[in-house]
C-alpha cells in the first residue's frame, strides 16, 4: 500500500489519497493520470491490468486500487 | 413527431402516461416499448424493424457470451490442476471474444454502411476513376437514432463480455433500454444499469416526478424556443452566404452557432430527461455547464458527456491497456523516460477516440477535421502540462486565482468557437475560408452597419441576450452549489406552480413564433 501511495503522490501530491473515495467520479484523477498510474503499478507490482478492470470502482480510492492489485497478484 | 413538438408534448406524452398508469404494473414496460416503436415508426417507418432486429441481435450475442462463460466455469470445476483450469479458461475466452467481435462488427458495419458508404465510395471513385472503374452509389435510408442506439448496444455487449454485469435474459428489457422513446433521437447514450431496471419496473407515476419532469421539459423548451430558434436564422444566413460577410460577422456566427447548438441540444436533452423522470427513470445527464470549463479536456467532460464517457470507457481505456500500446509504453519508458512514454501512450489512445468522435458526427472531411482538431489540442494540453507548471512557478502565478481561471475560460471559449465554426461550415474548404477571412477582413463596426434587421429585431436580440443571461446565472449558481431547479421543487406548492406558469407564459410570449420562424429540427437527431 505504501508503494501505491507513493506512485499516486508522484502523479498529484495535492490529494489526500488515504481518505479520498471519488478520485474518478470527481475527476481528481483524469484519463492521463490513469495512463501513468497503470504503467507504474504494472511495473511495480508485476501485474497485468486488462480492459475489464478499467472501471471507476477499481480506481476511485487508493484502497480500491490496492484490492484490485492484490486480486490480480493472486491470479 | 419530434420531442419538442406540440404533438409529442400535448398528445403523445400525456397519452402514454395515461395508458401506462392504467395497465397492470407488470405490463407497463410493454406500454413504453410500444410507445417507443410508434414514435420511431413516425420517423423512420419500417426501419423500426431494423431497430427491433438490432435489439434481438444484441440480446442474443450477450446471452451467448454469458452461456460460454457458464460453460467455462463448469469445465474449470472439472479440471484437476491449475494449469488445466487456465487452459480451459483461455479457450473459452477466445470463443467469447469471437462472439463479441461478431456482435460489434455487425452493428458497426450497419452504422458504417448507413452513414459512410456513399462518402467512402465518392472518395474512392476519385482514384478508381483513373482506372476507369467506379463503385456504385447506394440509395441508403437513414434509420433515426442509429448512431445513438448502436453505441448503447455495443457498450452493453462489451460490458457483458468484461463481466461487469450478467446478460439480460428478458428480450423486452434489452429492447426497451435501446429504444426508449425520449432518448432514441438524440441520446443521451446510456449504459444498461443506468436505465434498464427503472424502465422495466413499471413504477407508478408520482406527482413529485411529474413536477420535476415538467419543470425540466419547460426549461428545455425555453432554451430551445427563446434563444436557439431565434439564432438559427442568423447563423444559417451567415454560414450559408459567408462570402458576403465581413470577418467580424464570421466571429459572431461562430459564437451564435455555438450558443444555438448548446441551447438546442441541451434544451432537447432537458426534454428527454424530463420525459424519463415522469416515468421514474433517471436518464444520465449530458451537459454540466460546459462554458465554465478551463481547458478543452474539461470542456469535453462537460459537453455531450454521454458520448465522451462512451469513448472513454470503450475506446480510450481499452486502447490504453491493449497489449500493443502497453508494450510500446514499457519500451518507451526505458528508452525515452516517463514523460515521453506518457505522451506517446496518450497519443495512441486519443487518436482513435477523436477519429471516431469526428466521424461519428457524420460523413465528411469537416467532421474528421473537427476530431483531429481536438486530438491535437488535447494532446498538446497533456504534453505542455510540465511546461505550464514551470511557467506558473517562475512567474509566481497562482493557478487558483480568479483572474487566471477567467483567462483560461476565455481561452477555452476561443477553442470551442473555432471548433464549432468548422463543425457547422458547409464543407471543410468553406470552414477554412471562413476562418481565414476573420484575419483578412475584420471590421467590428460592420456588425452595426450591415446588421440583418429583417431577421433579428432589437426585441429578438433582447430575448436572446436575456435568455443567455438567465441560463448563465442558473448554471453559475449550480456550479457554486445552489441548484435552482431543486429549490423550486422543494418550495411550497403555490410558489412552484407560479414558477411553472411563468415559464409557460415566458414560452408563449418570448418563444420564436410567427412568420419567418420554423420550429427548428433537432440538430443532433441528424447524426
Amino acid at each position: 500500500m505504501e508503494q501505491l501511495l507513493e506512485i499516486l503522490q508522484d502523479i498529484d501530491d495535492s490529494v489526500d489519497y488515504e481518505t479520498e473515495t471519488k478520485l474518478i467520479d470527481d475527476h481528481i484523477l483524469d484519463s492521463f493520470g490513469i495512463i501513468t498510474l497503470i504503467g507504474e503499478i504494472e511495473e511495480t507490482f508485476d501485474i497485468e491490468v486488462d480492459a475489464a478492470e478499467m472501471t471507476p470502482e477499481n480506481f476511485n480510492s487508493a484502497k480500491a486500487m490496492w484490492s484490485m492489485i492484490q486480486r490480480l497478484q493472486e491470479n | 413527431m419530434a420531442i419538442h413538438t406540440n404533438l409529442y408534448l400535448l398528445v403523445f406524452l400525456p397519452l402514454v402516461m395515461l395508458i401506462y398508469q392504467l395497465v397492470p404494473r407488470n405490463k407497463r414496460w410493454g406500454v413504453l416499448l410500444s410507445a417507443s416503436y410508434v414514435l420511431y415508426f413516425s420517423f423512420s417507418r419500417f426501419l423500426v424493424l431494423l431497430l427491433m432486429a438490432t435489439s434481438a441481435f444484441t440480446w442474443k450475442i450477450a446471452l451467448w457470451m454469458d452461456d460460454l462463460g457458464a460453460q467455462s466455469a463448469q469445465k474449470q470445476k472439472e479440471c484437476a490442476d491449475r494449469k488445466q483450469k487456465s487452459e480451459v479458461k483461455k479457450d473459452f475466452q477466445k470463443k467469447r471474444v469471437k462472439v463479441l467481435r461478431l456482435g460489434v462488427l455487425v452493428l458497426l458495419g450497419i452504422l458504417f454502411y448507413v452513414n459512410y458508404y456513399n462518402f467512402v465510395a465518392q472518395n474512392v471513385n476519385v482514384f478508381l476513376g483513373a482506372l476507369g472503374a467506379k463503385l456504385p452509389m447506394a440509395r441508403v435510408l437513414f434509420p433515426m437514432g442509429i448512431s445513438f442506439y448502436t453505441l448503447e448496444a455495443v457498450g452493453y455487449m462489451a460490458d457483458v463480455y468484461w463481466e461487469r454485469y450478467p446478460a439480460e435474459k428478458h428480450l423486452g428489457k434489452v429492447a426497451l433500454f435501446l429504444s426508449f422513446f425520449p432518448q432514441i433521437m438524440e441520446g443521451p447514450i446510456a449504459r444498461f444499469p443506468d436505465t434498464a431496471e427503472a424502465l422495466f419496473s413499471g413504477a407508478p407515476i408520482q406527482m413529485a416526478n411529474i413536477n420535476e419532469g415538467l419543470l425540466r421539459i419547460l426549461w428545455g423548451l425555453s432554451k430551445k424556443m427563446v434563444v436557439s430558434d431565434r439564432l438559427t436564422l442568423l447563423t444559417n444566413l451567415i454560414f450559408g452566404n459567408y462570402k458576403n460577410y465581413h470577418g467580424s460577422f464570421i466571429i459572431m456566427a461562430a459564437i451564435t452557432y455555438t450558443i444555438q447548438l448548446y441551447m438546442e441540444f441541451s434544451g432537447s436533452i432537458d426534454i428527454v430527461i424530463g420525459s424519463g423522470k415522469i416515468f421514474g427513470v433517471t436518464i444520465p445527464e449530458n451537459f454540466n455547464q460546459p462554458f465554465s470549463a478551463q481547458s478543452a479536456a474539461e470542456f469535453w467532460r462537460r459537453w455531450h458527456m454521454s458520448l465522451g464517457n462512451w469513448f472513454k470507457n470503450y475506446v480510450f481505456y481499452p486502447m490504453t491497456v491493449s497489449p500493443m500500446v502497453k508494450n510500446w509504453s514499457k519500451k518507451a519508458r526505458k528508452k525515452y523516460g516517463k514523460y515521453w512514454s506518457m505522451v506517446g501512450t496518450s497519443a495512441m489512445a486519443l487518436f482513435p477516440v477523436w477519429v471516431a468522435t469526428g466521424v461519428w458526427h457524420g460523413a465528411g472531411w469537416k467532421y474528421l477535421f473537427y476530431g483531429m482538431y481536438y486530438f491535437v489540442i488535447l494532446l498538446l494540453g497533456v504534453a505542455l502540462e510540465p511546461l505550464k507548471e514551470k511557467r506558473n512557478k517562475k512567474l509566481g502565478i497562482d493557478p487558483n486565482a480568479s483572474w487566471f481561471k477567467t483567462l483560461r475560460i476565455l481561452k477555452t471559449w476561443v477553442i470551442i468557437f473555432t471548433g464549432e465554426l468548422f463543425f457547422n461550415a458547409k464543407t471543410l474548404t468553406a470552414g477554412f475560408e471562413m476562418f481565414f477571412s476573420i484575419f483578412g477582413n475584420f471590421h467590428i463596426s460592420s456588425i452595426w452597419k450591415y446588421w440583418p434587421d429583417d431577421l433579428l429585431t432589437t426585441g429578438d436580440v433582447y430575448a436572446i441576450v436575456g435568455g443567455c443571461i438567465i441560463v448563465w446565472i442558473v448554471g453559475f449558481l449550480k456550479e457554486h452549489g445552489w441548484d435552482a431547479r431543486k429549490k423550486i421543487l422543494e418550495s411550497a406548492t403555490p410558489a412552484r406552480w407560479s414558477i411553472l406558469f411563468t415559464l409557460v407564459f415566458a414560452l408563449l410570449l418570448f418563444g420564436a413564433y410567427g412568420t419567418g420562424y420554423q420550429p427548428v429540427d433537432l440538430i443532433y437527431a441528424g447524426f
